[in-house]
Formats: C-alpha cells, sequence, structure tokens
C-alpha cells in the first residue's frame, strides 16, 4: 500500500513538473533559483513520503511543500533586494492614476500569501476547499483573503478585476 | 474582466521552462527517495539499539540473581569474551555495506570494558561516516564525467573483526575495514589486552624499554632476509622505507602471545606485496 501511494507520487511529480516550476518562477522569478524550489521541494516531499496516508490529499499536500518553499525563497530573496527597487516597491503607487499596473504584475505586488490565493484560485484552477487545506487555513479565511486581494488588485490596476 | 484574467493567465502560463526541468525532477526525486530510506533504516536500528538495551538494564535491575548470573557465566574458562553487537547490512545505490561490530565483556573490569567498547563504536561510526562520504562523492564525480549512473558499481565497505589471541592472560583482536571500490583497500584497527593487569598492553610492556631497537633490528633483518626473493621489492631507507617503528605502532598477538608488528600495504612495501607483517620474539626473561 505504501509502495502505491509512492508511486502516484512519483507519476503525479513528473506529470505536474512545469506547473510546479511555473509557481516557483512567479515567486523567484529566476531561472536557477526556481530550479532549486522544485528540486528542493522534490526530495523534501519524498523524503517525508512516508507520512503521507491518504492518495486523494496527494496535490494539496505536494503543493503545500511546494508554495513553503518558493515562500521561504521569496522572502529569503527579498531581504538581498537592492534599496532602490525595495522604495519602488513600497507604498501604493496605485494611488496614482496615471500608472496602472497589467493585472499580472498586479499580482506580484500582493504580499506572498495572498498571491498564493490568486495564483491557485486563477492560473491553476484549484477549488477554494483545495487551497484551504494547501495554505493550511479554513475556508473562511480563504474566501476573506481573497477577496481582500481582489480589492487590493482592483485599486492597483484602476480596473474592476472581481469575476 | 474574464479578458482580463484571460491575458493575465497566458502570461502565468508562456512562463518557458527550461531543458534542465526533466533532469533536474528525475535527480531529485532519486535524492528523495535515497533520503527516505535513510531516515528510515537510522530510526529501526536506533529503536533496536534502544530495545536491546533497555531489555538488558531492565533484568540486571530487577533481578539480582539474574546480574549475578551474568557475571558467573563461565564462558569456557575464559575471563573475557568479545562477542558481536551489531550486525548489520546497508544496500543503496552507492554502497553495500556490511557490519560486524565486536564488543567486549569482560567479567571483572568494567571501566577498561566500557572504555576499550566506546572507543571501538565511536572509531567505526567514523570510519564509516567516512566511507559513506566517499562513496557519494565517488558516485557524483562519476556521474559529472558523464558516467551512466545505473551503471556505478556500488562500493563495497565491510568492517569485520578477527580474534588473534585470546588466552587467560591476554585478548588481542584486529578489526579490519575493507572498501572496495575497483581494489580493495583495508585498514586495521588492533586492540590488545592484558586481562590481568586490567589495561591494554603495549609494546614496551611486552618488549621491555628498548623495544623500539629490538623490534628494529628484528624487521630490519626480516626484510633482508625476505628481499633474497627477487619478487620482494620493499621500498629503500629514505625513499619511504622502514626506518623504525612508530610509538603507536599496530601490533596484535598472535596463538602464542608473541607480538607481531605489522605494516599496511604500501606502508614500507609496494602495494602488490600487501601487508607486511613481522613477529617479534619475547625476550628469554619474560
Amino acid at each position: 500500500m505504501d509502495n502505491n501511494i509512492r508511486q502516484q507520487l512519483n507519476e503525479y511529480i513528473i506529470a505536474h513538473q512545469e506547473d510546479f516550476y511555473r509557481l516557483a518562477f512567479s515567486y523567484v522569478k529566476n531561472r536557477d533559483a526556481a530550479l532549486d524550489v522544485v528540486q528542493e521541494s522534490i526530495v523534501r516531499a519524498l523524503s517525508k513520503s512516508d507520512s503521507l496516508r491518504q492518495p486523494e490529499y496527494l496535490k494539496t499536500w505536494f503543493y503545500r511543500i511546494l508554495l513553503n518553499e518558493s515562500m521561504n525563497h521569496y522572502r529569503r530573496s527579498k531581504r538581498l533586494v537592492p534599496l532602490e527597487e525595495s522604495v519602488a516597491d513600497g507604498p501604493a503607487p496605485a494611488s496614482d492614476p496615471a500608472e496602472r499596473l497589467d493585472l499580472y504584475a498586479a499580482i506580484d505586488r500582493l504580499d506572498p500569501k495572498e498571491q498564493a490565493i490568486i495564483k491557485l484560485r486563477f492560473f491553476e484552477d484549484m477549488k477554494l476547499e483545495e487551497i484551504a487545506h494547501i495554505t493550511g487555513t479554513n475556508l473562511n479565511t480563504v474566501k476573506s483573503r481573497l477577496y481582500k486581494s481582489l480589492r487590493k488588485l482592483r485599486d492597483l490596476t484602476g480596473e474592476e478585476v472581481t469575476t | 474582466m474574464k479578458d482580463l484574467w484571460e491575458e493575465a493567465r497566458q502570461q502565468y502560463r508562456n512562463t518557458d521552462t527550461p531543458p534542465e526541468l526533466e533532469f533536474a525532477v528525475a535527480s531529485a526525486l532519486r535524492a528523495g527517495e535515497k533520503k527516505r530510506r535513510q531516515h528510515r533504516g537510522l530510526r529501526r536500528s536506533l529503536s533496536a539499539g534502544l530495545a536491546a538495551c533497555a531489555c538488558f538494564v531492565l533484568l540486571v535491575n530487577v533481578n539480582p540473581t539474574f546480574a549475578q548470573a551474568v557475571a558467573d557465566v563461565p564462558v569456557l574458562g575464559d575471563l573475557a569474551r568479545v562477542f558481536t553487537v551489531t550486525q548489520y547490512t546497508v544496500e543503496d545505490r552507492d554502497h553495500l555495506i556490511d557490519v560486524r561490530l565486536p564488543a567486549l565483556d569482560l567479567a571483572g573490569d568494567t571501566d577498561l570494558e566500557q572504555r576499550v567498547n566506546t572507543e571501538i563504536s565511536t572509531r567505526i561510526d567514523q570510519v564509516l561516516q567516512e566511507a559513506e562520504d566517499r562513496a557519494r562523492d565517488t558516485r557524483e564525480a562519476y556521474v559529472a564525467t558523464g558516467g551512466d549512473p545505473d551503471d556505478f558499481m556500488p562500493i563495497i565497505i565491510s568492517v569485520d573483526y578477527e580474534i588473534k589471541c585470546q588466552n587467560d592472560r591476554y585478548l588481542s583482536f584486529v578489526i579490519t575495514k575493507t572498501e572496495t571500490l575497483a581494489s580493495a583497500y583495508t585498514e586495521y584497527y588492533t586492540y590488545n589486552i592484558d586481562l590481568q593487569a586490567g589495561r591494554e598492553i603495549t609494546l614496551r610492556d611486552l618488549l621491555g624499554p628498548d623495544y623500539k631497537e629490538i623490534a628494529n633490528s628484528v624487521i630490519s633483518a626480516e626484510i633482508d632476509r625476505r628481499s633474497q626473493d627477487p619478487d620482494n621489492l620493499y621500498f629503500l631507507q629514505g625513499e619511504g622505507g622502514f626506518e623504525s617503528i612508530a610509538d603507536d605502532q599496530s601490533f596484535y598477538l598472535d596463538a602464542d602471545g608473541t607480538p607481531v608488528v605489522f605494516f599496511e600495504k604500501y606502508e614500507i612495501a609496494p602495494g602488490y606485496m600487501g601487508t607486511q607483517e613481522f613477529r617479534i620474539p619475547l625476550p628469554e626473561t619474560k
């Protein structure tokens, strides 16, 4: 039975490696760093695979590891960002109507947890229940974070982004 | 609004995945699987070891008769015995490890027993760790230089011991560690114990204060004698050849209790000649 789950995990990882890479890349914005994140997540997942008992949680279980790994990397690299960039990153540029961002660029301005919800929901087409499982929160938290993120995106882009 | 999201989704999907991704994923899968096994192996051996210890301590504490019985075990009239405490085999892609680890059971002297046993286990742990690191490095180098990982021959590491002398007075045993890559290389660790004095013996104890001179002259003469055979080519003096035994020279006692000094492969002669052993007769007075 154990072997069966591990087999499934292996196949799942191989089949979805490009999704993993894209999600990692969207955080770290660097090819090598994204590869590192994917590799590190896989090693971590496999070495802990004895704790995975129910195959139906395989996807959310792996995404949780991948997301943690991506966010850790993101936070670490944030600390090393040069001063000019981090200043530019600062207080809401959205207040300046002349400088609207497109939606994709605006997502990068959200904090990492809000980004996660937006990306998983709209780019990976996940259900809110799945997202709750991945982020280790409950459904209500996911919902309220989602609406808050959408409001922020609206302010950043100046467009009505609610779907 | 839909178009807005559709556009963003396109941008997200357009992230190029590099050609290295597939390889990176495959190697991470292997590394992860290996790590998982290591965790499990470790946990299993730890708990087995703990269980055995716990059992023993419990019995000794609970039952004074048992404690006495353990102390009184007459091991065929011997004052001490060497027994195997750990025996295990590890097998994975990089190496095959085979270990038979001895420990000492001295009837009276628990201090000495403990000291020797701790020394043995720390030394072997360290040796195994080094060997495993080396095996991993070798494999990585092999793969990095274009070797097919499936063709890699695991490195064989084996730890074993041999009792050389066991009588009322002396106990002498040698632990060997052999690493086989393309050719085998063995290291030796010797333990010589004077059971009556309750301590480890040195060459000085056996041969007297002039032990170095005595041993050196015996060894030099023996090298000369063996060199009569044209197949035996010892390194010359000054070119890595034998000069003198070391302060902590390796030796063991043979069945008669006579010290046998030995040199590892390559130490004083070319590798093909193997380890070199020299029996040093005890002085008449002893």
